[in-house]
């Protein structure tokens, strides 16, 4: 066998302009990364080699959404929100952890964003907010629960992925939807088209 | 400071219509999981979302329980040469295991074991390595196996086969294992032999073997199908998910009730006491007198189920009738032969019972710290019955039962399981759970007769091959697909014996020429030296980093077809649908060569299928028999595997047999008494047996047994921690199987568990000063190692006590790091830690003693002290790991 093996993903649709793409992602993410914490900072496990400096993920070209305001959040009270779009599993939540939280933003940097189905096989996890551990789930499906301070990491469960985060920006009072983290379940892309 | 961190895809290819399917089974946990392969060439262009785009015939995005691909589910590999996309999902179409489409984040991300240089998996084995000049280089697989043959007939021929130990899985596909043991059993015939889970080949649950049980009679509709289902060292989400999530959870909330034992709690826990349930909070250990409560609680209400009794256990004639049982030569005999276990039935057992301190509800709950109130409703549960009717009830255990008191917990849930009606009857059943799958099957017996343990009674039991490599009696030590020295007891200690054999051993290759090379190894097996031989998949610390003169690159899961079974002995075809990465070559291939090598004769196969075709007749008569499928193939001119691929992800259930007209038919469950079978026998060369409709004892009813806490409590009472020690035990997380070797290399486990944790109770972490997210030292002064291969002659001559007052025991230092999460799920006075990660082993803490009757160490049930040695990375990032509970629901 030799290593003739290409880069995972190969789905990129032809005319978008993978540069400038890329190079806004890269920001993005960078920014949910490191704005959770003064200290934290991205290391890609899974690359080797010649491939280290890839973007993992086929770039995308997430919208701007408004999604809410820093002044109206109150602690542990989630509010619902539709992002990237309004179709299937588009239903996120928006949450002041009241604590520090990865990708957090706002001056405590306690405010984060997730979709709301479970990567698993896609019970919705709307109404399984626990403000006692800052998680989401159990999924009624098959109980998998995921922890909002960890950027939607599985806690205990099945799922194969963290919860999908919503990617925040601030403005003022504003809090703006810039872009995913992880695939949407049940979607093969998390943009249509 | 960085720590692990995953960044998800968030676009995934779809296989598009003309994509090939392959069926296969979860490569890991007992439950295995039907799933299905997709595999297109890149070059091919991939699906769309739109219905008729795609190989699953869906619009995207699909419904819940749809056809999903996650981004971990897709890989990269190589298929003849060429690279191919590959989706491995669960097969939702599945009516069995894991219906509908279930299925865990283990198999979930089957797909990120495969080889692909990109990836972690890159540094998997591809060639043969020898040692050479302190560094293991690749070799040819020519030069590799010469020289392994000539050291094997050398240690063989000067030292006895013995001197020859084999350590493998015991389940990795049926073909492996019976190229292995009929190498190591059959040809070598050594004595020296066990598998990858007990330094002895014997039974792990010797009280199931007695009181008449098979491990795995029961089917996963009968976990569901229990009115009561009480959970014994085990909580199945947190180890064979799919199982709880398929099967039990659904049963729950129609409203079985259900019970779990065990010193922690975790998400399946949580979900039974949140929906009518109880959870047994006992201490390590403590199983035994809590099971005597319940039971003397059920028979001083009298709920046993009298009309199980009666016509179902032993009388006293029974109990001693029958050849080849009773009072003859067999394992149980010699059990029984200081009369600690046999009864005389029920009445007898009773009489027993009630004379029990340990059977007192007081002490019981004394000894286990669970309280008085919860022993008495489990005793309800169980047995009580409701409005003049008895429920239900099945009993489910697995190793935090059977591994903390091996005998004894073991004879305690079989006569517990007996009184309560479980066993021989739909919904009604007594069974393990389950680990991994069972992918066993002997090309040999066991030379017992040629082991030097000797225990009281006139029975030989199997070598403890630890004990025996310690001694320094093993002159080559041949390691398949398994870590061994962190997989036993006392790990560190067993470790200092490694490198005292080997890396000490002045005998060290200093030659590229390969007679020289293998005088080296001669001599140093002949100065008293170990020589190490590993074949594995990739090279594992220490036994193969540090340990291995050769190494042998095994080819695994879709790298070859294979054939395994489940927890209900169900049967299916893992197919290949890749290319080995390099050279690596199935284990059934290795052997052979080195058998032939060797001299040895029956080892010409062609292919996999060669394998399984041989091997069938062997497995007649046993709890998962697959001669049938054999025999149908070869009537309708196909192979074994072409056959049983014809089941897809159902597969068939063992043991099989075939009707006149040619049709295959499965074994739902054994022991079952509802099973109607031809009265006239079995046609043909069907196998008709006991255990397929009554139990496997003497008579065909289950033997009632005593089970004495004398025999098992001066250990227990040592181990008890003592000032500031707290009990350390240790188990399955579902997120890692088994080492980690295929997690540490799939990017999302590594960045959820970056290394081994420990569990604290807040009460406990805080006298310590320690808070989640702290780095601790577990440690203790005190590890307990048996030592010396002694001939027992009186009663009590392997008990622990004597052992320790006659020599025969040392104490060892031993310690491992963790990083500490302080949760309530776990009892106070008690940690938990995962079981087996290979830098931070769980079992370094825990004693290498055997239990005295069986011969299995006693994995669960250690202690040790811990402090804190400062914070760590995870304690203030938030990329990687999690110390919320695993308890929420």
């Amino acid at each position: 066998m030799t290593e003739l093996i290409k880069s995972k993903t190969s789905t990129e649709k032809p005319g978008d302009d993978l540069a400038s793409h890329q190079k806004c992602m890269m920001t993005r993410r960078q920014f949910l990364l490191t704005s959770g914490t003064a200290t934290a900072t991205v290391m890609l496990m899974m690359k080797f080699g010649a491939a280290q400096a890839a973007v993992p993920a086929v770039v995308t070209n997430y919208p701007r959404k408004l999604i809410g305001k820093l002044s109206s959040l109150q602690n542990d009270k989630p509010l619902a929100f539709s992002y990237p779009d309004d179709g299937d599993y588009a239903e996120s939540l928006l949450v002041k952890l009241g604590t520090e939280g990865g990708g957090g933003v706002g001056p405590k940097k306690d405010v984060v964003a997730f979709n709301y189905y479970c990567t698993h096989q896609g019970g919705s996890l709307d109404g399984t907010y626990k403000a006692a551990t800052k998680s989401l789930g159990a999924c009624p499906l098959h109980l998998s629960t995921f922890d909002l301070t960890r950027h939607g990491i599985v806690i205990s469960g099945q799922a194969y992925q963290s919860v999908p985060q919503v990617l925040l920006e601030i403005e003022g009072d504003n809090i703006y939807a810039v872009g995913m983290m992880g695939l949407i379940y049940g979607r093969n892309s998390n943009l249509k088209g | 400071m960085s720590t692990p961190y995953y960044i998800p895809e968030d676009q995934v290819p779809l296989p598009p219509k003309n994509a090939e399917v392959l069926t296969t089974a979860c490569d890991y946990c007992i439950v295995a999981c039907g799933y299905k392969v997709y595999r297109w060439p890149t070059s091919a262009r991939s699906g769309g979302p739109r219905a008729n785009e795609n190989a699953f015939n869906e619009d995207f995005p699909v419904g819940s329980m749809g056809w999903w691909v996650a981004p971990t589910q897709h890989n990269v590999v190589m298929h003849d040469g060429k690279p191919h996309h590959v989706v491995v999902v669960p097969d939702h179409d599945t009516e069995v295991v894991n219906i509908g489409g279930d299925s865990s984040i283990r198999g979930g991300t089957l797909a990120g074991k495969c080889y692909n240089p990109e990836t972690p998996t890159a540094d998997r084995l591809q060639t043969p390595m020898i040692r050479m000049y302190g560094v293991l280089m690749p070799v040819s697989w020519d030069f590799a196996l010469d020289i392994a043959a000539e050291v094997s007939k050398h240690v063989i021929k000067n030292h006895g086969a013995n001197a020859y130990s084999v350590k493998t899985y015991s389940y990795q596909y049926m073909e492996n294992t019976y190229a292995i043991t009929k190498f190591a059993l059959r040809s070598i015939n050594t004595a020296n032999f066990t598998f990858h889970d007990t330094p002895s080949d014997v039974t792990s649950t010797p009280g199931f073997r007695d009181a008449g049980f098979d491990n795995f009679g029961a089917a996963y509709k009968d976990w569901a199908d229990a009115e009561v289902l009480f959970m014994v060292g085990t909580d199945p989400y947190e180890t064979k998910s799919a199982l709880f999530t398929s099967h039990i959870k659904p049963a729950i909330e129609g409203g079985q009730k259900a019970l779990m034992m065990g010193p922690r709690a975790t998400a399946g826990t949580a979900f039974v006491e949140n929906n009518g349930g109880l959870w047994l909070d006992t201490v390590p250990g403590s199983d035994l007198p809590v099971l005597l409560a319940i039971s003397r609680i059920i028979v001083e209400n009298g709920w046993e189920d009298s009309d199980w009794i009666k016509n179902w256990v032993n009388d006293k004639w029974g109990s001693s009738s029958g050849f080849g049982q009773g009072t003859r030569n067999t394992p149980w005999q010699w059990r029984t032969t200081w009369g600690k276990f046999q009864t005389g039935g029920f009445e007898d057992w009773k009489k027993w019972l009630l004379k029990q301190d340990v059977s007192k509800l007081s002490v019981a709950s004394k000894i286990s710290g669970c309280s008085e109130a919860k022993i008495k409703k489990a005793a309800e549960m169980l047995a009580k019955p409701v409005n003049g009717k008895r429920p239900k009830t099945s009993i489910m255990i697995e190793k935090g039962l059977y591994w903390s008191n091996n005998t004894g917990n073991t004879n305690a849930i079989s006569a517990l399981g007996i009184i309560v009606g479980a066993g021989g009857r739909p919904g009604q059943m007594i069974a393990r759970a389950g680990g991994h799958q069972r992918g066993g099957q002997r090309g040999g017996g066991y030379p017992r007769n040629k082991s030097p343990e000797k225990v009281p009674g006139r029975r030989k039991r199997a070598m403890d091959t630890d004990r025996y490599l310690v001694a320094g009696n093993t002159r080559l030590a041949y390691a398949i697909g398994t870590t061994w020295i962190q997989s036993m007891c006392g790990t560190q200690g067993l470790a200092d014996a490694f490198n005292e054999l080997v890396v000490n051993n002045p005998h060290q290759i200093r030659s590229y020429d390969k007679q020289e090379i293998i005088d080296t190894l001669k001599k140093r097996a002949d100065s008293g030296g170990m020589v190490v031989m590993n074949q594995d998949i990739y090279l594992r610390d220490p036994i193969g980093a540090r340990y291995a003169d050769i190494v042998f690159p095994a080819a695994t899961w879709g790298e070859e077809t294979f054939t395994r079974a489940n927890g209900e002995r169900r049967l299916r075809v893992y197919n290949k649908f890749y290319d080995a990465p390099g050279q690596a070559k199935p284990d059934w291939w290795i052997m052979a060569q080195l058998a032939k090598r060797m001299g040895f004769e029956g080892f010409d196969w062609k292919n996999s299928n060669d394998v399984i075709e041989e091997s069938s007749r062997f497995s007649r008569g046993g709890r998962k028999a697959f001669h049938m499928v054999k025999v149908a193939a070869h009537r309708e001119g196909k192979t074994f595997h072409e056959k049983l691929n014809e089941y897809g992800t159902t597969g068939i259930q063992g043991p099989t047999m075939m009707r006149e007209d040619g049709k295959l038919v499965g074994t739902v469950r054994l022991h079952d008494i509802t099973r109607k079978l031809s009265e006239t026998g079995a046609a043909g060369i069907n196998m008709q047996n006991k255990k397929m409709t009554h139990f496997n004892s003497q008579t065909g009813k289950c033997n009632i047994q005593k089970a004495p806490w004398g025999l098992f409590s001066d250990y227990w009472e040592f181990i008890k921690p003592k000032k500031d020690e707290l009990w350390l035990t240790s188990g399955r997380i579902n997120e890692i199987w088994q080492s980690g070797f295929d997690d540490e290399r799939k990017p999302y486990m590594r960045q959820r568990w970056p290394e081994n944790f420990v569990e604290i109770h807040p009460a406990d972490a805080k006298k310590k000063g320690i808070e989640s997210g702290d780095r601790v030292m577990v440690y203790s002064d005190r590890v307990p190692y048996q030592k010396d291969t002694i001939l027992g002659i009186e009663g009590d001559d392997f008990q622990f006590s004597s052992l320790q007052k006659n020599g025969h025991i040392e104490y060892g230092k031993a310690a491992v790091t963790a990083i500490a999460i302080v949760t309530p799920a776990i009892k106070e006075s008690v940690m938990f830690m995962n079981f087996l990660d290979t830098k931070q082993p769980a079992n370094a803490l825990q004693g290498r003693v055997v239990d005295q009757i069986s011969g299995n160490y006693n994995y669960k049930m250690g202690s040790a002290k811990v402090k804190k040695i400062g914070e760590s990375q995870y304690k203030d990032t938030f990329t990687s790991m999690s110390f919320a509970p695993r308890t929420i629901t």
